[in-house]
């Protein structure tokens, strides 16, 4: 199936949203971490996902929709995403991050690729397939830092809920438009 | 926009924002007089200054994360810088940790203060964390890498010095965009002048009344002289760099004495 101008755009600003709420949770979360290696993968992780909203967010604009246009996802995966911020213990705030929140926002990357038209979608393409390509390097400096910190690497106790999110159909909310995000 | 600030602390009649968390092989620490500090470049005042650091940077992310979190409705370019910030403060920590286990240190192995995240994060307004934190903590970091990556290499370690170099060239970035973004705010909205200027003075209150003072002693035996609390030698070239105007490097300047890292005339300086 085709995906129409709006589709796209309204794909793009929903990644757009996600990339920026997990930036903030980590932002949240850096003063809050104790372990300076754990502090400092957060720190740095939040210019990766900032750079990909940015990315996202120029794209929009180039789809007939605001600068910057962000969309709430569905209500299911949103309120996931307030969970994950009110995660408290630093193995709980890793393993949720990277093993559960991170890992799905690639998939759905990946299945928009899929569905794309990749040369009328070329430039929307390109972007996700360079937001994708940091992935993996989110995760090995995740590995990173648990190699050193061998107690982080502990059994989480609160991912388990958090996963669910992996069986979540809905991303995209059918029906109205957010407000695009201020400039 | 405004916001409400966290829990607090009250040090000596100044109320600060509560420390940031921190591993439990660290001792936080209150006051200038509380740290350790030993004039020269023995071993110990080697590791001491890079764990120094290495807190400040650490601080540093934690002020610029903090007012991503804070200020979501802030404009999108700089939120951009912010979380640029960010991962430039992670890797200076990251860096100076590196090093210091090079040379022997560990972490915790000396106190650590949080002075300049308790100061900063009392401001409920970005213009006025962007004033203190970026405009004048770090600039006074840009004077203070000046000096010290030629303090390291006179003493024979051209690596920890070129390390210093490569950090100060990124707060040069920090500096100047938070000059332009308060130029560029402060024109839409004259009225954040006045946070802006608040900010400056709280800041000048908290110095002081909790800077450290002549004749005061620090926690390793180290005796504060006149000179010791001196501002370090003011980084001209650098600050014209990072968008400072001529007479606000005059202004420091002054403040300053006079001193320079520079010979050269300030006009020359800046061709």
């Amino acid at each position: 199936m085709t995906l129409t101008i709006r589709d796209k755009a309204d794909a793009l600003g929903t990644f757009r949203f996600v990339s920026v709420q997990l930036m903030e949770t980590l932002a949240r979360w850096v003063p809050t971490t104790p372990e300076l290696e754990v502090k400092t993968l957060f720190g740095r992780h939040i210019w990766d996902l900032a750079q990909h909203a940015d990315a996202l967010g120029r794209r929009t604009f180039e789809l007939r929709a605001a600068l910057h246009y962000s969309r709430r996802p569905a209500a299911a995966y949103g309120r996931e995403l307030d969970r994950l911020t009110a995660v408290t213990g630093t193995a709980d705030r890793i393993a949720s991050m990277y093993d559960v929140l991170l890992p799905d926002l690639a998939g759905r990357y990946d299945n928009y690729l899929k569905d794309a038209d990749p040369l009328l979608d070329e430039p929307s393409v390109r972007v996700i397939a360079r937001i994708v390509a940091d992935f993996p390097r989110l995760r090995s400096d995740r590995a990173a830092v648990v190699g050193e910190r061998g107690e982080l690497a502990a059994p989480p106790r609160s991912t388990n809920g958090l996963r669910a999110i992996a069986q979540m159909v809905e991303f995209r909310p059918a029906g109205e438009v957010a407000a695009p995000e201020a400039l | 926009m405004t916001i409400e600030v966290g829990p607090t602390k009250v040090i000596d009649g100044v109320t600060l924002r509560r420390d940031p968390a921190r591993e439990s092989c660290f001792q936080v620490v209150d006051t200038d007089a509380q740290m350790q500090d030993w004039p020269g470049m023995s071993g110990e005042a080697r590791r001491e200054k890079l764990h120094r650091h290495m807190n400040n940077e650490t601080g540093a992310l934690e002020i610029a994360a903090k007012a991503l979190a804070d200020f979501p409705d802030a404009p999108w370019d700089l939120r951009m810088q912010l979380a640029r910030q960010a991962s430039d403060e992670s890797r200076h920590a990251l860096v100076l940790y590196r090093r210091l286990r090079e040379i022997g240190g560990r972490k915790g192995e000396f106190p650590v203060a949080n002075y300049e995240w308790g100061v900063t994060d009392m401001l409920d307004n970005l213009p006025g964390r962007l004033a203190v934190q970026n405009r004048t903590f770090e600039a006074g970091l840009i004077d203070l890498l000046g000096a010290m990556r030629n303090t390291w290499r006179a003493a024979g370690d051209a690596t920890t010095a070129d390390l210093l170099d490569g950090i100060l060239a990124d707060e040069i970035t920090h500096v100047r965009f938070a000059n332009r973004w308060i130029r560029r705010l402060t024109e839409e909205d004259p009225r954040i002048l006045l946070k802006v200027a608040l900010a400056v003075r709280f800041l000048a209150r908290a110095n002081a009344q909790l800077g450290p003072k002549p004749g005061m002693t620090n926690a390793a035996g180290t005796v504060i002289t006149q000179e010791r609390t001196a501002p370090p030698a003011v980084n001209v070239e650098d600050r014209l760099a990072a968008e400072f105007t001529e007479a606000e490097v005059l202004e420091v300047l002054n403040q300053a004495g006079f001193r320079s890292i520079l010979p050269t005339p300030l006009k020359a300086a800046r061709a």
